[in-house]
Parts: structure tokens; C-alpha cells; sequence
């Protein structure tokens, strides 16, 4: 009977032990366990309230009960049912001491208290008195290459033609404004001597010369450097007392180094530019340093970037007239901040047969092409090597008719690179003010 | 001696049954804060979740408006910071919703179809959607999580047609998901289309822009004295805006909703859309019957107007044709821009019978209609499932992003 009796005082204690243990292991309510995020969406919240500034101007106009009415409709329009808000704004000062002191400024509430459970979000909003920055991405700098170079042909000892009302050098510091920012590098290439190193693939400043963009800013001619490129068979052609191998040869050098070449306005290459090598040579319209090349000089620099052998021949383009910017362009002109006329005229626009003589693709139209011509598009060679396709050596062409919009050369570059634009850290140059929205959570536990 | 050893046994006997009692007792407690624990480890992983797919963008970033493969998930907008989400990704999702069956060329060949009633389509190709065991696994949680991801508006704004004429008004509702959208400012855009008396002639239409302001219950009327006939054919476009939160509501009237086109996007990367007869949807009715069309594309300017967008060539806003019902009978097709949202508005009109037509939009980016979007699986039969919500912004659209999330590994412990 003992041993019954200890048993019996033993369930006694190991029932005590269970009853003590209960009442202290108290298990959280279901609403505890797997509760909202109340932090994260208060911060949702109010980044939604300010995506229009409008949280901000209310924060700065506290006594506007208009503003604070609408402000509450709107913060409890946008709530579940179940979630109850408080949103206070401080004012940010300084203490004497160099601390900063928080001064709640108003409030707004739908309740009493915030329910069983809450948790809160502040942001600081800034006055209108601010500055915004945007950063841009740099073109091709997250592809491993090291990022893409732009050069300028800003060539001192070169000029020229169908840029009226305009000289090269104008235009090339136009065109690093409104480019720079979206590359790595931006080189102004500031004579022939220096265009010569760049086509034997030796960079000016340590820069990368593969796959970089070269954009010309001397409108239908091109600088030439003497020497080597103007020799004959690499820049001169004497049977014909041409110097469409020139072209030729910067066709090739694209290719070999896949290159971008701009041609900003009119017929591509149909003038060769250097004040010394022609200091005696006119272009047939009075401008010395500059000699006539015609319509060879388009046809040599395609035969060239499709690696095809030179053989001196003419090239055509045409003239459909008023031309309107594509959907693509029209689409990063918003984007970019570039409103060039969406309307403009092409009396040189390139043919459409060039895309399958010289296995060319458009990657983008800047204009819309009119019957078989494209006033302005950025082409690119499509080359196969083991089977896989890819694009070596890339042309934008604008036939459009003189006097250059850099605007759009710029815009057709952005439309086909498509570099991001990140915004917008922003600095205030005025009071802060603090805005703390505490969510609530009512209803069962 | 004999009492002795009853005693031991009936004590054993006692004790034994007695621990094995408080064994269960004690270990259904444990038990008990296990699963909870395990459930609060499935809330902690919903929260990190949600955040994880709404503050990325995915690789590659522009994988909405690219057929390209996913090498990892995320839907947040790339030119954009914080919860803006891309309103092309969101397309790309496969969706719970039904599929549609386009019997053109080939049979089989099926898309999504988030249809949002008479008047609204968005139909996706279903071979180009990323499917719900894709993005499982590009989570890295296939086999552990199952969830569901939707998207709804936070503004619902319903318009109802009060009076078909003289003048013709309009009622507009604009509701919070928890009070009404009380002395918002509304925009609206009425679209008036002319069906023509003319073989020739294709429909057209006008806009109308103009705003009102809600009353203290969230609602206000328009009214349109130029209607003057009770079957007048239109679309309305209302935004409700108030403090950055952006709601959007339509509604169209044809006076014929048997025959109609249906815009199907063919292919995201080309932003190729085929206009397409109902009839030859799921092959549901006869062939050679025709719809003349009018296809303009249009985006919401900053004001709250909606601006048209050029389709075609030069000058022109519009893109007229006819589309023919019927296997292999030609059907027209355009591009959308790359990179705008807006709305294609296709106006359409009966060739046999030309009193006869309507208008239908299909929302170029799912924010442009407030396009409300579920994907992933059933949470309904889950033992356990956590939930979470961001606010969110599609296209300047305010939405409630909420992530249902459960263990597919259950809840179970052993004793």
C-alpha cells in the first residue's frame, strides 16, 4: 500500500510540475505567430502617399485642412479595413547643443489607440526647395569590356561641310554635354594625328578602343590624316584620283574593331577633310582643305565594313522629304529629356537594298523608313562565326538634310543603347520634416 | 508477502500509465509550440519573399518585353527604385485565369486570357508565359514553399450607365479597399465613336477629357449632351486620383456584342498584336464573316488626357483594315511601342450590317486598366498559410501587392 501511496504523491508532483510549466509556456496568439508587416507596409504606405510629392507639401503646409483632409481620405482609402493609422509630422531642428530635437508639428488618426498590435515607418520628406539628381548608366559598362568609349572628331585641322551655320568643333562640344554622361569614356579627338592613332588601335588616354562609338562631327566630309591613310591603296585610289579607299578602310577598321560610326548629317562620307594635306584642294564649292570624294566614298566605307574586297563604284540615297521620328525615338525622347522636331526633312536617306548587299541590320529606326528608303536608322553588321550569329561593326546613319540637329544623333545613340536613368537622390537646402506613420492592427487576436 | 506484490504492481501499473500520460501531455505542448514556431518561421520567410520579388527586377531586367529566359525573378520596374513594379512583367506571368484558343493558322495554340469583361482584353501567348513551377524554382524554394502572389488595385472605381441619352450619364464609384475615395478628383476620357453609313469608311472616334470631383461617398456623375442616341456606341475612361493614389475604371457599350475583335498579343519580344474576330477564338462560330476596324494606340499624359501615339506610317494615327472570320482567312496584326504603356483602342463595325459595332481596348502594361493579376498556386486547402502586404505603384496605379505563402513540407511533428 506504501508504494500505491508514493505513486500517488508522485502524479501529485509531476501534475503540479505540468500545471506550473502550463500556466508559464504561454503560447502567442495565432496573430503573433504570423503577423502582417506592419513596418514595411506603413513605409509602402507613405512612399505611395509622397510618389506625387503630395505627402510632402502636406507636411510642409500643416494648418491647410484641405490638404489634411484628403491626406486622411486618401490613407484610409488605401488601408485594409482592419488596420488603424496614426501619422504625425515633426518638425527637424537643431538644439543649440548640435542634437538634433524632433517637434511634432500635426497628426491625423482614425482611433484611439492602435489595437493589439502596431508598429510604425518614418520618412523624412524634404521641402520644395530641393535639387534632384538622375545618375546615368554608362553605356556598356556592366558587359565585362570595361565600357564603351565614346569618341569626337573635334578635329582642329579638318572641316566641315553641310553643317552650316555651325563649325565641327561647336557641334562636338554640343554633342559631350548632351552624351558624355552615358559613357565611360568621352575623348574628343582633337586632330588627324590623333584620329590616326585611334585607327591603328592605340588608345589617346588609356581608354578602350574596342567597340567604341566615333561620331563625326564634320557633317558630310571626314577628317583624314595624311601619311599612311592617304596613301594610295589604303586611302587613295590613282586610277580613279579618288580617295573613296579611305572610306574603305574606315569601313574595315569598324569592323575590326566594332565600332559605331555616326554620320550626323547628309550623304556619309562624300568629302575628305585635312587644311594641310589639301591646303591647295577645294571640294568644288570654294571650301579649301577638303577634297570631293562623291557618292564612292558610302559605297567603298559598306564594301569595307562587310569586309567585302574595294572596288570603286557609286552609291545612291534619296530624298522622300518630310520624315517622322519612329516610336522608338519618340519613346526616349520622353525618357531622355531630348525633344528634337518630330518632324523633319531627308534629302539623303540611304537605300534599303544596302541591308542585304552588305548583311546589315537596323536595330533602330530613328525615322520611320518611307518606301524603300531610311532616313535615319543605326544599322549593324551581322557577321556568323561557328554558327553563332552576332553583330561586328555598327553605322548610324542621319540623311537628313543640312543644318544638323545634334540633338538627334544624340537621341538615336540613347534609343539604340538604351542606357538607364537612375533617379533621384535629392539634397535639401531647407528644413527636413520628419513624418512617422504608426499602423494598428484591430480585431480578434 | 502476497500483498506486497500487489502493492508493487498496482503501483508500476499507476506510475507507468501515469508518465505515459504526462508524455503526451508534455509533448502535445511542445508539439504545439513547434508548429507554431514553424509558422512564424513561414510568416519571417513571406515578409523576406515579398520584398525579395518586388525589389528586383529579374535578370535579365527587361525580361517583359523579351521572350528571353528567366535566370532569376523579380517584377520590380528597372528604371525605377522602391516598390514601382514593371507593368510588362506582370503580363508575362502565366495566369490562373482561363485559356483562349486562337484557330487561325494552327490549332493549339493557346494564350492567357485575363479578360476583364465585354470591352477589355489582354490575352498573352501562354508558350512565352513564365509558369508558376519556373518561378519556384528560380526562388530557390521548389519543394519547400508554395505562394501565391496578387495584385489588386487599391482604388476600385465602377462606372454605370444611369441614362443612354440625352443626355447620356455616366455614375462613377471610386472605393478604397477600406473607405470611399471621397472628394477625389476624377478624369475622364470619353471615347464617342462614329460607325460610318459607307462600305468604305472605316469607324472612327473622339475624345472628350474632362474631370469631376466625388462626393463625400466616392461618387460623382458626367453627363454628355452630345449623345443623343440611346444605342451610341463608346468607351469611358475614368482615373480617380487623390494624393497619389491612382485608381482606374472603364466602360464600354456596343450595340453588338455578338460578333467583336479581340486583340491578341502574339509575341512580347516584337510587341506583335493580331486583331482577331471572336468567332475565330476557341473555333466558336462560322467563317467569312467580316469586321471593319480602326486600331489607335494611346498613352495617359501626366494630366490625366490620353494622347495618341502614331502605329503606322508618318502622319497617321490610326490603323484601318477588315478582319474575316475563319481558319486561314488573313488577319491583320500591329506593333505596339516598346516601351510606352498606354491603350490600343480598336473601334469595329459590322460589314454586313453596318448599324452594327462597338469598340474594345486592350491595356498595353497592366497598370494602364488596373488590371488586377493572380499568380501562383491555391492557397484554399493549405493547412497554414502567412500572408503579407506592400503598396505598391504600376504605372502611377496605386495596388495592393499581398503574398500568400505555406509549407509544402507540413506542419506535422512526430512524437
Amino acid at each position: 500500500m506504501m508504494r500505491t501511496v508514493e505513486v500517488v504523491i508522485v502524479i501529485v508532483i509531476i501534475t503540479g510540475a505540468f500545471i506550473a510549466s502550463s500556466y508559464y509556456a504561454v503560447l502567442p496568439w495565432p496573430r503573433q505567430v504570423s503577423p502582417m508587416n506592419l513596418r514595411r507596409l506603413s513605409l509602402t504606405t507613405m512612399q505611395m502617399l509622397d510618389s506625387n510629392h503630395d505627402l510632402s507639401r502636406a507636411a510642409f503646409d500643416t494648418g491647410n485642412s484641405v490638404l489634411w483632409n484628403n491626406l486622411q481620405i486618401s490613407l484610409s482609402a488605401s488601408l485594409p479595413p482592419n488596420v488603424i493609422y496614426n501619422l504625425t509630422v515633426y518638425d527637424v531642428n537643431s538644439a543649440p547643443d548640435g542634437s538634433t530635437v524632433y517637434l511634432p508639428k500635426t497628426s491625423i488618426s482614425n482611433a484611439e489607440n492602435l489595437g493589439v498590435t502596431s508598429d510604425a515607418s518614418s520618412d523624412l520628406v524634404a521641402s520644395s526647395n530641393v535639387t534632384f539628381n538622375v545618375i546615368p548608366q554608362k553605356i556598356g559598362e556592366h558587359n565585362g569590356n570595361g565600357g564603351i568609349t565614346l569618341y569626337i572628331l573635334n578635329c582642329s585641322d579638318a572641316n566641315g561641310w553641310w553643317i552650316t551655320g555651325y563649325n565641327a568643333q561647336s557641334l562636338a562640344q554640343d554633342l559631350y554635354n548632351l552624351l558624355s554622361p552615358y559613357f565611360v569614356r568621352t575623348i574628343m579627338v582633337q586632330n588627324t594625328a590623333q584620329l590616326e592613332q585611334i585607327l591603328n588601335g592605340a588608345s589617346l588616354q588609356g581608354e578602350n578602343v574596342q567597340n567604341a562609338v566615333v561620331i563625326n562631327t564634320c557633317g558630310e566630309a571626314v577628317p583624314i590624316p595624311s601619311g599612311y591613310y592617304a596613301s594610295p591603296g589604303v586611302g587613295y585610289d590613282s586610277s580613279h584620283l579618288s580617295y573613296a579607299p579611305y572610306a574603305y578602310t574606315l569601313g574595315q577598321r569598324v569592323l575590326q574593331y566594332n565600332w559605331t560610326w555616326v554620320s550626323i548629317v547628309g550623304w556619309p562620307l562624300y568629302y575628305v577633310s585635312n587644311t594641310a594635306l589639301f591646303s591647295s584642294t577645294q571640294n568644288s564649292w570654294g571650301i579649301y582643305g577638303m577634297n570631293m570624294v562623291a557618292s564612292a566614298g558610302l559605297n567603298a566605307f559598306l564594301q569595307g565594313i562587310d569586309n567585302q574586297t574595294y572596288s570603286y563604284g557609286s552609291s545612291t540615297t534619296g530624298s522622300p522629304g518630310v520624315v517622322t521620328l519612329s516610336n522608338k525615338a519618340s519613346g526616349s525622347s520622353n525618357y531622355y529629356g531630348i525633344y528634337p522636331s518630330p518632324y523633319q526633312t531627308s534629302t539623303r536617306a540611304l537605300s534599303t537594298s544596302i541591308l542585304s548587299t552588305y548583311h546589315l541590320n537596323v536595330t533602330t529606326y530613328v525615322f520611320d523608313p518611307v518606301n524603300n528608303w531610311i532616313p535615319g536608322a543605326i544599322y549593324r553588321h551581322s557577321v556568323t562565326t561557328n554558327g553563332v550569329a552576332s553583330y561586328q561593326g555598327g553605322f548610324y546613319a542621319l540623311g537628313l538634310t543640312r543644318t544638323p540637329d545634334i540633338r538627334l544623333t544624340a537621341l538615336g545613340l540613347l534609343s539604340d543603347f538604351k542606357p538607364r536613368i537612375y533617379s533621384a537622390d535629392y539634397t535639401s537646402y531647407d528644413n527636413s520634416r520628419l513624418v512617422v506613420l504608426h499602423l494598428g492592427l484591430v480585431g480578434g487576436a | 508477502m502476497g500483498g506486497v506484490s500487489v502493492d508493487h504492481i498496482v503501483a508500476l501499473i499507476v506510475f507507468v500509465s501515469a508518465i505515459m500520460l504526462f508524455v503526451g501531455f508534455f509533448g502535445q505542448t511542445i508539439q504545439t509550440g513547434i508548429i507554431y514556431q514553424q509558422n512564424q518561421a513561414v510568416a519571417t520567410k513571406c515578409s523576406d519573399l515579398l520584398d525579395s520579388i518586388l525589389l528586383n527586377p529579374g535578370s535579365p531586367n527587361n525580361w517583359g518585353q523579351e521572350n528571353s529566359t528567366l535566370s532569376s525573378f523579380g517584377i520590380q520596374d528597372p528604371e525605377f527604385t522602391q516598390y514601382q513594379l514593371s507593368a510588362f512583367s506582370l503580363m508575362r506571368l502565366g495566369s490562373t485565369g482561363n485559356l483562349a484558343e486562337f484557330d487561325k493558322t494552327s490549332q493549339s495554340i493557346y494564350y492567357n486570357s485575363l479578360t476583364l469583361g465585354l470591352g477589355s482584353f489582354l490575352l498573352t501567348p501562354n508558350a512565352q508565359a513564365v509558369n508558376y513551377s519556373t518561378v519556384l524554382s528560380l526562388l530557390g524554394i521548389n519543394g519547400t514553399y508554395g505562394f501565391q502572389l496578387s495584385l489588386t488595385p487599391d482604388i476600385s472605381v465602377s462606372i454605370t450607365e444611369n441614362q443612354a441619352s440625352s443626355p447620356l450619364i455616366l455614375g462613377i464609384s471610386a472605393t478604397g479597399t477600406g473607405f470611399p475615395l471621397a472628394y477625389a478628383t476624377v478624369s475622364y476620357c470619353f471615347v464617342q465613336v462614329t460607325l460610318p453609313s459607307t462600305d468604305a469608311q472605316y469607324p472612327s472616334y473622339t475624345i472628350q477629357n474632362g474631370t469631376v470631383t466625388t462626393d463625400q461617398t466616392g461618387a460623382a456623375n458626367v453627363q454628355f449632351p452630345s449623345v443623343t442616341n440611346p444605342n451610341q456606341v463608346y468607351s469611358f475612361i475614368a482615373y480617380a486620383h487623390s494624393n497619389g493614389i491612382v485608381g482606374v475604371g472603364y466602360h464600354a457599350k456596343a450595340s453588338n456584342s455578338d460578333q467583336y475583335i479581340v486583340p491578341i498579343l502574339q509575341d512580347f519580344a516584337s510587341q506583335n498584336v493580331a486583331l482577331a474576330h471572336n468567332y475565330d477564338l476557341n473555333n466558336s462560330n462560322p467563317a467569312t464573316l467580316t469586321l471593319k476596324y480602326n486600331a489607335t494606340f494611346v498613352i495617359l499624359k501626366q494630366d490625366y488626357t490620353l494622347s495618341e501615339l502614331s502605329l503606322s506610317s508618318p502622319g497617321d494615327t490610326g490603323v484601318n483594315g477588315t478582319v474575316t472570320s475563319g481558319y486561314n482567312n488573313p488577319f491583320p496584326s500591329i506593333s505596339l511601342p516598346e516601351y510606352s504603356t498606354g491603350i490600343l483602342i480598336v473601334t469595329y463595325q459590322q460589314q454586313d450590317n453596318l448599324n452594327q459595332g462597338g469598340v474594345v481596348m486592350m491595356p498595353w502594361g497592366v497598370g494602364s486598366l488596373a488590371v488586377p493579376i493572380t499568380f501562383g498556386g491555391n492557397p484554399a486547402k493549405q493547412q497554414w498559410v502567412a500572408t503579407d502586404l506592400r503598396q505598391v505603384m504600376i504605372n502611377n496605379v496605386a495596388y495592393q501587392a499581398k503574398l500568400s505563402l505555406w509549407s509544402t513540407q507540413g506542419m506535422q511533428v512526430k512524437s
